[in-house]
């Protein structure tokens, strides 16, 4: 099958198709995986080369776990940010990653050099900030706002209520705000509001 | 305006500036998740292909007959009750000894227990 015409497959009809040995399955979902699973991964981790690990291994896990898989049981996605959870965690706690080391990116141009200097500039504020974050309300923040998930989906992956998520949020948004608000006008955010 | 939500109007732009500056995988990274995929792949058909599926079949044939048998505590009796027999058999207690080995070969019939004059007492000499 032609990998265009699996882009409207869901994720767990391909991993099915995947575990019947479909190497086009294979593809697609390596394709459409991989970066949402890096960029959780580097959001939480901070380091590009910790994440590059983390969402090799995660992907792998994926690919083990296939045949077993029960199509509309649970979101692929929900499983995959969990395990990614799991492995940064575990690394983070061996202490072989550095939270604050902020992650190089490479810098979109398409709005002109000063917007993307000052987007490059203010995400890799936020990834210093997010790095001083205790682990739970970071990964929180990170669904919630960087990857854009509802908070139900957020407590799923978590394993705790809405109830906590909801905490875990404001708190972190919180730290967050305090953490940053100092670099306001050297971020150019003050030139915006006036 | 809550706490909550001027905290939220001030990271707004944080949030946008951080989902715009996502990590992008290498080619070197998609490769290696791929190579990972297409091994995962050959190894699954192997392993459905290959005779090493037969050890798991007999374990599954075992469990059903320990199933069948009522579970391991009904095993546990059934082994306990062997040992005791084998032992019974080896090394008798003297009680039983005149049953199974008796000196003089003689038994008792009953034949009709409302007669007087029931009782037959037959030696091997008599039969």
């Amino acid at each position: 099958m032609p990998l265009d015409a699996m882009n409207d497959i869901s994720d767990d009809a391909l991993l099915v198709l995947f575990a019947n040995g479909d190497r086009a399955a294979a593809r697609a979902l390596t394709l459409r995986l991989t970066p949402r699973v890096l960029a959780h991964a580097q959001r939480l981790l901070g380091s590009p080369a910790e994440a590059e690990d983390v969402a090799q291994e995660a992907m792998l896990r994926l690919w083990k776990v296939a045949p077993e898989w029960r199509q509309g049981e649970a979101k692929v996605t929900t499983w995959l940010y969990r395990v990614v959870a799991n492995l940064c965690t575990d690394r983070l706690r061996k202490g072989h990653s550095l939270p604050l080391e902020a992650a190089p990116e490479p810098i979109d141009t398409s709005r002109g050099p000063a917007a993307a200097l000052q987007g490059a500039a203010r995400a890799e504020a936020l990834q210093r900030a997010l790095g001083g974050l205790p682990e739970r309300q970071r990964q929180a923040v990170v669904l919630r706002h960087l990857e854009d998930m509802g908070n139900p989906e957020i407590a799923g992956i978590m394993d705790i209520s809405v109830e906590a998520v909801e905490s875990l949020l404001a708190r972190g948004r919180r730290a967050l705000a305090a953490e940053l608000a100092g670099q306001r006008a050297e971020l150019g955010f003050v030139d915006e509001q006036d | 305006m809550s706490r909550i939500d001027d905290d939220i109007a001030a990271l707004r732009g944080y949030f946008e500036a951080g989902r715009s500056h996502g990590a992008q995988p290498s080619g070197a990274l998609l490769a290696r998740v791929l190579a990972d995929a297409t091994q995962a792949q050959a190894a699954q058909a192997a392993m459905a292909m290959s005779p090493g599926a037969e050890p798991a079949r007999q374990a599954g044939l075992w469990q059903q007959v320990l199933r069948g048998l009522g579970g391991w505590p009904a095993l546990a009796g059934l082994a306990t009750a062997t040992v005791a027999g084998i032992w019974i058999g080896f090394s008798p207690a003297s009680g039983i000894d005149a049953y199974l080995d008796p000196a003089d070969p003689a038994y008792v019939v009953d034949l009709d227990p409302w007669q007087t004059f029931d009782l037959a007492s037959m030696t091997e000499g008599a039969m």
